[in-house]
C-alpha cells in the first residue's frame, strides 16, 4: 500500500535514531558507572548530578534543552537529527549506567576474592570474570530499557524530526482518516516485538548455568 | 627455610582489634590446622597472608620473600607488585563457599588461571586439568557447570583450581563449614590425601577430628592471639590452658 511505503520513510529515521542512540548510550553508560563508582569525590559528585538530572527531567524536554540550547546560548546551529541523537544518548546512558552499577555491585564480593588469590590482574577479574556475570544479570532491565527506546523515538517529533510518528499524524490529517497512526502502530508493535524476541534469544543463550 | 613465617601481626577494622600480635610459621610438609571461636581472627589471618586484606603492622616472609615489613614508625610496607605477584603464586586459598565462577564449566574454572596469570599453553592447563579432576574423583564432570554439582563436588573442584597454580602451601578457610556431614567426608577425604603427599596446608576448621588426626600441629586461637599451640596431642588431650579446654570441652559431646 502506499501509506506503507510513505510511512517507511519514516520509519528508517526511527531506526536510525534508535541504533545510534544505542551505539553511543551503551559505552558511555559504562563510562559513567565507573564515575559513579570512583573514590574521587567531585567526579562521584559530577557524575551524581548528571544522572539525577538526566533522570530527573523529561526527555522532551531535553530534546529541546539540546536543540535549541546552542542558539540561545552563543547564536549557534544545531542540526536536527544530531540534536536528536545526542539528546537521546546523554539521557539513556544514565539510565544504562544505573543498571550497569546495579548489575555489578550485586556480583558477590568472592568473585573477586577468588580472581584477586588466583593471581588475576584487576581488568582481567573485570572483563573475564565479573562482566559475563553482569551481562547475564542486567539482560531483563537493558531489554526494557530498549523497549522503551523504541517507543521514546516518537518523541523527536518535537524538535521536528521527520520520523514514522509525525509522518503518520501528519498523512492523518491530510487524508483525514485514522488509518496512518493505526500503521505506524503497527510498525512500532512489530519493531518491539523483534526487539523483546531477540533479547528473549539472549537470555535463552545465556541459561547454561545459573 | 620456612614456608611461612608471620611475626606480630596486627590488624584491625574501625578500631576493632582482629589481629594483635600474631606469629606463626608453617614448615615444609607441615599441615597445620587453626581452630578458635568464630570472630577469634583465623579468617583474617589467612587473608592477609594471600594478600586479600593488609595488615596494619608486622612482617609476613613466604620462603623469605618479604610480603611486608614494619618500619620504624610502626607502619607496615608492602613489597613491590611484581614481587608480590610472585608471592601469589605460591600461595592458594579455598574458600568457605568455594566461589567457583559459575559461568565457567568445571575444566575451564580450572584452567583459566594457569593460561591467564602463569602463562600455561592450552594443552598443558587441559592436562593439569584432567590430573587433578582425576585426583579428586571429578573425571566425568569436566564439563559440567558449577550450579549442577553438589556443594562437596563444587569445593573439591575448588581444590583443584587452586592446586593448578602448583602452589607451596595451600590455604584453607574453613573448607567444609558449608557442607552437610555426608559431603564434609567426602572434602577431608582430598585433604587427608593431599597430606599424605605431603603439600604444606594450613587449614581453619572446626572439624576437630580432623585437626586431631590430620594436623602435624594445632594452633588456637581466640580473640586476635594465639592462646595455645601444639601438637593435636598436645592441644586436645594434654592441654593445661583453660581456655583451650573450655574450648575443646564444646566439641567433646
Amino acid at each position: 500500500m502506499r501509506l506503507i511505503l510513505l510511512l517507511s520513510e519514516g520509519l528508517m529515521v526511527t531506526i536510525q535514531i534508535f541504533v545510534m542512540t544505542l551505539l553511543f548510550a551503551i559505552p558511555l553508560g559504562m563510562v559513567i558507572t565507573f564515575g559513579s563508582r570512583a573514590k574521587n569525590r567531585i567526579i562521584n559528585g559530577i557524575v551524581g548530578l548528571y544522572i539525577s538530572i538526566m533522570r530527573g527531567t523529561p526527555l522532551i524536554l531535553q530534546l529541546a534543552v539540546v536543540y535549541y540550547g546552542p542558539f540561545y546560548i552563543f547564536g549557534g546551529h544545531m542540526d536536527r537529527f544530531a540534536a536528536a541523537i545526542i539528546a537521546f544518548s546523554l539521557n539513556y546512558a544514565a539510565y544504562f549506567s544505573e543498571i550497569y552499577r546495579g548489575g555489578i555491585e550485586s556480583i558477590p564480593k568472592g568473585q573477586y576474592e577468588a580472581g584477586e588469590v588466583l593471581g588475576f590482574t584487576k581488568p582481567q577479574i573485570f572483563f573475564k570474570l565479573v562482566l559475563p556475570q553482569v551481562i547475564k544479570r542486567i539482560l531483563p532491565a537493558i531489554s526494557n530499557e530498549v523497549i522503551t527506546l523504541v517507543k521514546d523515538t516518537a518523541l523527536v517529533f518535537a524538535i521536528g524530526v521527520a520520523e514514522i510518528y509525525r509522518a503518520a499524524t501528519n498523512e492523518m490529517s491530510r487524508i483525514s482518516s485514522f488509518q496512518p497512526l493505526f500503521v505506524a502502530g503497527v510498525f512500532y508493535y512489530v519493531m518491539n516485538l523483534i526487539v523483546a524476541q531477540l533479547f528473549k534469544l539472549a537470555e535463552k543463550k545465556l541459561s547454561y548455568y545459573r | 627455610m620456612k614456608m611461612i613465617e608471620a611475626t606480630d601481626i596486627c590488624k584491625s577494622f574501625d578500631g576493632n582489634a582482629v589481629l594483635s600480635g600474631i606469629s606463626f610459621e608453617v614448615n615444609k610438609g607441615e599441615v597445620v590446622a587453626i581452630i578458635g571461636p568464630s570472630g577469634s581472627g583465623k579468617s583474617t589471618l589467612l587473608r592477609c597472608i594471600n594478600l586479600l586484606e593488609k595488615v596494619d603492622s608486622g612482617t609476613i616472609k613466604v620462603e623469605d620473600e618479604i610480603m611486608v615489613s614494619t618500619n620504624g614508625s610502626g607502619k607496615a610496607i608492602y613489597a613491590q607488585k611484581k614481587e608480590l605477584r610472585k608471592i601469589r603464586l605460591k600461595v592458594g586459598l579455598v574458600f568457605q563457599n568455594f566461589n567457583l565462577f559459575p559461568h565457567f564449566n568445571v575444566k575451564r574454572n580450572i584452567t583459566e588461571a594457569p593460561k591467564n596469570v602463569a602463562g600455561a599453553s592450552k594443552e598443558e592447563s587441559e592436562k593439569i586439568a584432567e590430573e587433578l579432576l582425576a585426583k579428586m574423583g571429578l573425571e566425568d564432570k569436566a564439563d559440567a557447570y558449577p550450579c549442577q554439582l553438589s556443594g562437596g563436588q563444587c569445593q573439591r573442584v575448588a581444590i583443584a583450581r587452586a592446586l593448578a597454580l602448583n602452589p607451596d602451601v595451600l590455604f584453607f578457610d574453613e573448607p567444609t563449614s558449608a557442607l552437610d556431614p555426608e559431603l564434609t567426608l567426602e572434602v577431608m577425604k582430598v585433604i587427608r590425601k593431599l597430606a599424605e603427599e605431603h603439600m604444606t596446608m594450613v587449614v581453619v576448621t572446626h572439624e576437630m577430628g580432623f585437626a586431631r588426626e590430620v594436623a602435624d600441629r594445632v594452633i588456637f586461637m581466640d580473640n586476635g592471639v594465639i592462646v595455645e599451640e601444639g601438637t593435636p596431642e598436645e592441644i586436645f588431650t594434654n592441654s593445661s590452658n583453660e581456655r583451650t579446654k573450655l574450648f575443646i570441652k564444646g566439641f567433646n559431646k
